[in-house]
């Protein structure tokens, strides 16, 4: 029987798999952080560059602020922050000692554990990110990808956690499985074969409830001796998010593992969520049913979401078949990626327009080309030669071949001498109307309480009317009188 | 360490306003109540209740070793004790020490520097902080010499005293004898020690305090407070920040009160009081406080703050979360105590059941208590009932929402100050700001014709404290 400790990931990964990322605010986040650092979790998946980028554009509230602000409101647990190891916010490949200085400045406001994940499983990158962010203080937690291909067996990911294990720079291992393929079968062959090459290193297990798995291997795992689980609360766990923190404890004490948390504040945490969910009108997550179809497209709870919505808006929502079939058909072209940020982005990207175009390939993004061209490191397998040759042909590709990444000093002279290395960062590699709107905003709200805002609805509907002069609430022993 | 369940040793409206923060930080709440309190609002909002002992104070909100063993029973992290009661008490902060229980507050040995108006004196004479001319004496020889330093007119405190007990002007050297000799008679009678001090008697002084707040290193402060609405010492309504206050002076009583508390290597929340002299245009150290204001909800209006929450926060051993330029303050607060007293019978408290309550809601309106309708006002205790505390973008706008927000206001069942707030808020000298301590006794007197003749006399002594 073993001691497991848990990560939640309600805030960052839960909101990106069901809300778009877009569904918390930071006093949304801020006013539940006290009783999240009383759960006793080994980390809180926090923030990432997509998150501090939907910071600035959705809610004009700044993300450095919102960093510094949870620290504060939770000294007790490790706020975690997910990287590729080479961009930020913006999709373009970022300038090494631009993310030198965006690691340094993420720890100076309170960023202490950092999941580094490179779906191309790139040895010499991985590494040289974990050297990077172990300097500038922060503990490295490396991701290996779980996928299902002919590539991705045992021996391949032992091989890679073999060489990453060995690294000074890396603390723990984690197993991410993005669309949650991992099987209790395959986990016990896996996990062992990472454990034996871990040199004792934690190994952790982060695994999407996308076709209901999950919470079937994780119990396996436990058995297997994971050292950390990472789960999400209440209507922010299920669907194409993580397993529920609730009933995953629940099991594991139920099977004799120990799971030292406290209870009463991880079931304050659901509430505030379901709370929150209802009032502001998001979707829980539902327990999903088995999906064989989803094992061929693969396409993460997130980059699913956008595709919707993005469908939606074209009034196209009925093609969403058609678009996972080509999805499926775009990937194998691609070399097969793993269906890992940003290759689903790219991936989903071209089959979109793939199936709302006249011909396939007749528009290819630039992300699409960059790929091809190896801007994202070596492709696991090569591309089709006809695809190749077509976007190689492209005189965009020419143009894209030409490109080369600002240096850090080249965009430090782009603004003012003396600005923030805060507001830079973002100016680097954000549209500028979006951080003026963003600082113009001012501070960030920093309560918010989801029980009022139904009525302050309400009330601000009826204050609108003009044919009402007095607004009463009445029940016994209550009367609010507005005048 | 992680504060995880709470007891708290205190009733009334600071307990619902503890349970309030402990609750939106995931901390489990276990009230102390005594006899009298088993049914009040706390009780029922508290996660549990635990009966300390009778009515009487003596015997439950001041027993120590019956709320340390309430504390024990109930496996608290942390013991809260609100403002009163034991809250400035070292002895109880050393007895939680030994029960490896937290005292949400400074250490014991803290307490003990500043619980001593002497030792708080001295060091804020070493801290560089002006003090009202002054010292101690043992007899009346000594005072004699002593008082012809100070000059006249002075005041003489008890040592041990507090609240404004144990203080007494004189005004001409030829009472001073006699005077001394009382005051050491009562002194002595009152608190065990008959230990007094002589100081200047500042005939024209407001109540200015500073709010600070320290993690045992560092030491920040949270803007100011003005106080000098008072009735015998008691404060009726506060404000935040102080009004028509030069700048020069504000920012100088801001930096003394941090170099206090720096001295101090101060951890929680401090209040350090100064008498700001208006003729002279200086202030000078009185004492500090060394817990949670009950008028603490002005400063949390304009600095946003949750004050309890940062308490906690300090008392789990963290840092300071702020450093001094987080610390922005907007727009004007202020505060009125509402009592059950009856202003017409000389403030007499007035226990009893209340009937009805009406409080007023709306844009910038916050109301701290534990009344409702049924709830039981006990003669054991003080007699706040409630705190209307009203924000507004600058003070103008503060007062007219105050105006409106006491005029919304029904209490029955009990009778209540709240005429006189209504009184207060509608004259037009409070209106202008920065009036002195005894502003109030001079206006009630006028106000209620007559009734308001024993508040002069007392507040003449220049409200020295608070």
């Amino acid at each position: 029987m073993a001691e497991i400790r848990l990560v939640d990931v309600s805030v960052r990964d839960g909101n990106q798999s069901l809300w778009g990322a877009t569904g918390l605010n930071t006093a949304q986040q801020l006013e539940i952080a006290p009783v999240l650092d009383r759960i006793g979790l080994q980390a809180l998946d926090f923030t990432s560059s997509t998150h501090m980028g939907i910071a600035v554009r959705t809610h004009r509230e700044n993300p450095w602020e919102l960093i510094r602000l949870m620290r504060a409101a939770m000294p007790n647990t490790p706020l975690q922050f997910i990287t590729t190891g080479f961009r930020f916010i913006s999709w373009e490949t970022a300038d090494r000692d631009l993310m030198q200085l965006v690691y340094c400045k993420l720890v100076e406001h309170g960023i202490s554990r950092f999941a580094l994940v490179d779906a191309m499983h790139d040895i010499p990158a991985v590494l040289d990110a974990a050297r990077m962010i172990h300097s500038a203080g922060g503990e490295v937690l490396v991701g290996l990808t779980y996928t299902v291909s002919e590539v991705h067996d045992d021996a391949f990911y032992a091989h890679f956690v073999s060489e990453v294990a060995k690294s000074p720079h890396v603390a723990r291992v984690y197993i991410k499985d993005p669309t949650g393929l991992l099987t209790p079968e395959r986990a016990r062959t896996l996990i062992p074969a990472l454990r034996q090459v871990l040199r004792g290193k934690p190994l952790e297990l982060h695994s999407h409830t996308t076709i209901g798995l999950a919470p079937l291997t994780y119990m396996t795992a436990a058995e297997l001796g994971i050292d950390v689980l990472h789960v999400a609360a209440g209507p922010l766990a299920n669907g194409t998010s993580l397993p529920s923190a609730t009933r995953i404890v629940a099991n594991l004490r139920e099977l004799g593992h120990r799971v030292d948390i406290d209870d009463r504040a991880l079931a304050q945490v659901v509430d505030y969520f379901t709370r929150l969910a209802r009032a502001e009108g998001l979707p829980a997550g539902t327990p999903q049913e088995y999906d064989a179809a989803f094992l061929h497209h693969q396409i993460p709870g997130g980059v699913m979401t956008t595709m919707k919505r993005q469908l939606r808006e074209l009034r196209l929502e009925s093609r969403l078949p058609a678009v996972i079939e080509e999805v499926q058909r775009v990937r194998a072209e691609l070399g097969y990626p793993i269906m890992v940020t940003p290759f689903p982005q790219i991936v989903c990207a071209q089959a979109l327009l793939n199936v709302i175009g006249t011909e396939r390939y007749g528009q290819v993004p630039d992300q699409v080309i960059r790929y091809v061209i190896g801007r994202f490191g070596r492709p696991t397998m090569p591309v089709d030669p006809n695809v190749r040759d077509r976007i190689l042909s492209l005189p965009r590709t020419k143009e894209l071949m030409e490109e080369r990444t600002p240096t850090l000093k080249e965009l430090r002279e782009r603004f003012a001498p003396g600005m923030p290395d805060e507001e830079f960062l973002l100016r680097a590699v954000m549209p500028g109307d979006q951080v003026d709107a963003m600082l113009a905003a001012g501070p960030a709200r920093r309560r918010y309480n989801p029980d009022s805002r139904p009525l302050l609805k309400l009330l601000g509907e009826i204050a609108r009317r003009a044919d009402t002069a007095r607004i009463v609430v009445e029940k016994p022993n209550f009367r609010l009188e507005l005048s | 360490m992680i504060i995880r369940r709470l007891l708290i040793a205190n009733r009334g409206e600071i307990a619902a306003r503890i349970i309030r923060t402990c609750r939106r930080l995931g901390i489990e709440t276990v009230l102390a109540a005594s006899d009298a309190d088993l049914e009040s609002v706390p009780a029922r909002l508290a996660d549990r209740t635990i009966r300390i002992g009778p009515a009487p104070s003596a015997r439950s909100y001041l027993d120590i070793a019956a709320v340390v063993r309430a504390a024990k029973a109930a496996r608290v992290d942390a013991v809260h004790p609100g403002y009163g009661f034991l809250s400035e008490n070292a002895q109880f902060a050393r007895a939680c020490d030994e029960a490896g229980i937290v005292f949400i507050g400074p250490t014991a040995e803290q307490l003990e520097a500043v619980g001593d108006k002497l030792r708080a004196r001295e060091h804020a004479i070493a801290a560089g902080i002006p003090v009202v001319p002054g010292g101690a004496v043992a007899s009346v020889s000594e005072a004699q010499k002593l008082a012809e330093r100070i000059g006249w007119p002075l005041l003489i405190k008890a040592v041990g005293g507090g609240g404004g007990r144990g203080m007494r002007p004189v005004r001409e050297p030829a009472h001073l004898a006699e005077a001394i000799e009382l005051a050491m008679a009562e002194a002595n009678t009152a608190f065990g020690d008959s230990r007094v001090y002589l100081e200047r008697l500042v005939l024209s002084g407001r109540h200015v305090e500073v709010q600070i707040l320290g993690d045992g290193r560092d030491v920040i402060h949270l803007g100011d407070r003005d106080c000098s609405i008072q009735r015998r010492y008691q404060k009726l309504i506060e404000e935040a920040p102080a009004p028509e206050l030069p700048d020069g002076l504000r920012q100088a009583m801001h930096a003394a009160a941090v170099a206090f508390g720096r001295r101090l290597a101060y951890r929680g929340l401090g209040t350090v009081e100064f008498l700001v002299d208006r003729e002279r245009e200086e202030f000078y150290f009185l004492e500090m406080n060394a817990r949670i204001q009950v008028e603490h909800p002005v400063t949390e209006m304009v600095t946003g703050l949750d004050l309890v929450a940062e308490q906690i926060a300090v008392a789990q051993g963290q840092r300071l979360r702020l450093r001094q330029s987080d610390v922005v303050l907007s727009g004007h607060a202020i505060e009125c105590r509402i009592n059950a007293e009856d202003a017409a019978l000389d403030f007499r408290p007035s226990p009893g059941t209340v009937t009805r309550a009406v409080f007023p809601a709306g844009a910038g309106i916050r109301i701290d208590t534990h009344i409702e309708v049924g709830a039981k006002v006990p003669p054991f205790y003080d007699s706040l009932l409630a705190k209307l505390i009203v924000h507004g973008a600058d003070r103008t706008q503060c007062l007219e929402r105050l105006r409106r927000a006491l005029a919304n206001c029904r209490i029955e069942g009990v009778t209540t100050n709240l005429a006189m707030h209504a009184a207060v808020a509608g004259s037009e000298e409070f209106a202008r700001g920065g009036v002195d301590t005894q502003w109030f006794a001079r206006f009630w007197q006028h106000v209620a014709g007559g009734g308001g003749k024993a508040e002069a006399e007392a507040s003449r002594a220049g409200g020295n404290h608070g």
